[in-house]
């Protein structure tokens, strides 16, 4: 099967163009580290398959993304690379693409983000960039879809594209010694010339996975040599080298012209928002204005519509149907208490839901986000992580599944490890309908602030407990840290919207699953009790958990056997928390329980039980992965235990300290 | 009769929620990673369809 690979540094609009050349719709987004892993599509209208490698700055890897792609230029043979690299960045893009070239491949170079380019009033001589670099070069503008037809066509007459070598002047030692290797790996070990002098380079250039798969293969003409490589620094002169033929290049192809406005607005717009004192204080306010959104002025509406909808209409007539179809009352209880009630109860929510996630969608679009990553960086590095830690916990709002993925671009492992175990602590999606059920019960008039709170609590409690990991596992070793800085972008509607839905149908697909086994589970074991079937839940299993754990919470300010029992729930998934408070207070109706939850609690103990929630036991999904991702049940342990304990004495301090100030 | 009709229809609901959370359990041990998350991504999506073609193939 022909295959198309897709080699770029991150942050080039990869994803994008993968996105317009494929059938299928790739996660999007203008920020360093959305592709961890390669994805594959298949060319639209033909059986051509292309491969979406992950972002690497350099065919040596520095993390498992990058070695991603130096094992595929290894093993695979791809019948076309196109090598993306961000028009406005060639100097450092360039760097990958000799790398590329020199494997001797067929390789088309693309300057993508051409718009960009010309708006800061620049172009270059393409003719020229082709004749040096001996491939093919073409402009595109993914997000605006131009230049990708021309691109398409190319793709399917691959077989025209050349595959020369690149050979760049190195000094004659180096040369010497790369040619004497190559010569006796294509002597000794049948490789192919071209491939021979790419091993020989990679290899002096300290490649880790050119060096592992050298010492794996008793690659001896190369293994024997290294500390000779070493000593005399070739890999310094190889870096060089290539900069010094980049250089040359753009300095013969650039031509000027006016500076365009764009780079002009994007510059002075990030003379405020990455700024040391304000970038913080934006930042907040920008989440503040997200949750205002979501939880006051778009969310919530929408939501209590939705929730009279669903809790007065539909619960009414499906009551009424199955009293006249003869329905007894444990399966009417089943269906309009149980999951009307539990799974109706959660959909109520899907309006904040799909509100945040478009919020987030548009600034991940802009360009926001990697300056968000910035200014964090400064935070991140006083407890000893970084910025690239932050593009996992953000990615981990939406699901801490996903975070725990995108944290393996971290290179150092023990930092890998610490960001993976505060990754619970960030407030995942699946909090928020718990969220907005409690902040609409206690704090009617302070909602987005109050969820706001509850997510900067995380985000506090994640970075206290980082710097106690960095202490406890003797982390010494830093990750290197490099994030574009992409202009900003006028968002598009389809982007937004299909990162919203992206994000959001994962929450319906849910409500069909886990929430509807969930919900049944709980009906479950609020209507049965040691005396069978009960129409008073105060009889049932759940009430007896519940009123056993009273003790352990009392401190916490949570005394109800119901809000105890729902804790469990969680578990399986978070939003089945919200349903189990439904069913178990026996309403289909948002409105109705938040009186009943009144009646109960105070704000103070309502604000407990939110901290309560958003750090206590990650649910099942998450601790899978933990164990996937570190290998180690240990880890699992680790996480519940943690989680437990740091939900338990927070929750406390909240209560007792908020009790004897309110 | 009537009685039966509606213990079977419980039963029923309820057997299809254990099969769930049983599947669910089981996915996630053995699958990890992607199959733990229940957000169903065009990532993952693109990962299944390359999967099932490789065992095609």
């Amino acid at each position: 099967m022909t295959s198309i690979a897709l080699i770029g540094n991150p942050n080039t609009g990869k994803t994008t163009l993968f996105n317009s050349l494929t059938d299928k719709y790739a996660v999007v987004g203008n920020w360093t580290g959305v592709t961890v892993d390669k994805k594959v599509g298949t060319l639209k209208h033909s059986a051509i398959q292309v491969v979406d490698l992950p972002g690497a700055y350099s065919l040596n890897p520095l993390t498992k993304d990058e070695a991603v792609v130096a094992k595929y230029l290894l093993n695979d043979q791809p019948d076309l690379i196109l090598n993306i690299t961000n028009a406005s960045q060639l100097k450092r893009n360039l760097l990958l693409t000799i790398e590329v070239l020199e494997r001797g491949l067929p390789l088309i170079l693309i300057l993508n983000m051409i718009d960009d380019l010309r708006r800061s009033g620049q172009s270059y001589d393409l003719v020229l960039i082709s004749q040096r670099l001996g491939c093919k070069v073409l402009t595109t503008n993914a997000r605006g879809h131009q230049g990708i037809k021309e691109l398409r066509q190319q793709i399917i007459n691959y077989q025209e594209v050349p595959a020369p070598q690149l050979r760049l002047n190195y000094p004659p030692m180096l040369q010497q010694a790369i040619r004497q290797a190559a010569e006796a790996l294509e002597a000794d070990f049948n490789y192919s010339p071209a491939v021979a002098r790419w091993l020989a380079i990679q290899f002096i250039d300290q490649n880790k996975a050119i060096r592992e798969y050298a010492a794996v293969h008793q690659l001896t003409p190369l293994t024997s040599q290294v500390r000779y490589y070493d000593a005399q620094q070739f890999a310094d002169q190889i870096y060089n080298t290539r900069l010094a033929f980049i250089e040359d290049l753009l300095h013969d192809a650039e031509q000027h012209a006016a500076q365009g406005d764009s780079s002009q607005l994007t510059g002075k717009i990030d003379k405020v928002v990455t700024n040391p004192i304000l970038g913080l204080p934006i930042f907040a306010g920008i989440f503040y204005l997200m949750f205002k959104l979501s939880f006051e002025w778009v969310g919530t509406p929408l939501s209590d519509a939705l929730d009279w909808f669903l809790s007065v209409p539909v619960s009414n007539t499906v009551d009424h149907w199955l009293l006249q179809l003869g329905a007894m009352a444990p399966l009417r209880s089943l269906i309009v208490n149980g999951l009307i009630a539990g799974v109706g109860g959660v959909l109520a929510f899907i309006p904040q839901i799909f509100t945040l996630f478009a919020c987030i969608s548009l600034l991940e679009d802009s360009g926001y986000m990697a300056r968000a990553a910035l200014v964090t960086d400064r935070l991140m590095q006083m407890i000893g992580l970084n910025g690239k830690s932050f593009i996992p916990l953000i990615i981990g709002f939406g699901c801490n599944v996903t975070g725990i993925m995108a944290a393996r671009t971290i290179e150092q492992p023990k930092e890998r490890l610490v960001t993976t175990l505060i990754m619970p602590f960030m407030s995942c999606s699946a909090r928020l309908p718990i969220y907005g059920l409690v902040v609409a019960a206690f704090f009617p008039h302070h909602q987005a602030l109050v969820v706001l709170s509850i997510y900067f609590l995380g985000i506090v409690v994640a970075l206290l407990v980082a710097k106690l990991y960095q202490v406890l596992f003797q982390v010494k070793e830093r990750s290197v840290f490099i994030i574009e800085l992409p202009e900003y972008h006028l968002p598009r509607f389809d982007v937004i919207w299909h990162g919203t839905w992206d994000k959001g149908k994962g929450f319906i697909k849910k409500a069909g699953t886990i929430i509807f086994a969930g919900t049944v589970l709980i009906w479950l074991l609020s209507s049965f009790g040691p005396t069978g079937f009960v129409t008073d839940s105060t009889r049932s299993f759940a009430a007896a958990l519940g009123r056993g754990l009273v003790p352990f919470f009392r401190p916490l300010g949570i005394v109800q056997w119901q809000a105890i029992s729902a804790l469990f729930t969680g578990i399986l998934a978070k939003e089945v928390i919200t349903s189990s408070m439904m069913v178990m207070f026996h309403t289909s109706s948002k409105a109705v329980l938040i009186a009943a939850l009144g009646q109960f609690m105070n704000p103070v103990a309502a604000y407990s039980l939110l901290a309560f929630v958003l750090l206590y036991i990650p649910c099942f999904a998450t601790l899978a992965t933990i164990k996937e991702e570190t290998g180690s049940f240990k880890w699992v342990l680790f996480a519940v235990v943690s989680g437990l304990t740091i939900a338990y004495c927070t929750s406390f301090l909240i209560f007792q300290i908020g009790s004897l100030i309110f | 009769m009537q009685i039966l009709l509606n213990l079977l229809i419980i039963l029923a609901i309820v057997s299809w929620a254990v099969v769930i959370i049983v599947r669910t359990f089981r996915k996630v041990k053995v699958g990890g990673k992607c199959a733990a998350c229940e957000y169903d991504c065009a990532a993952k999506r693109l990962k299944n369809q390359h999967d099932q073609a490789l065992m095609k193939h």
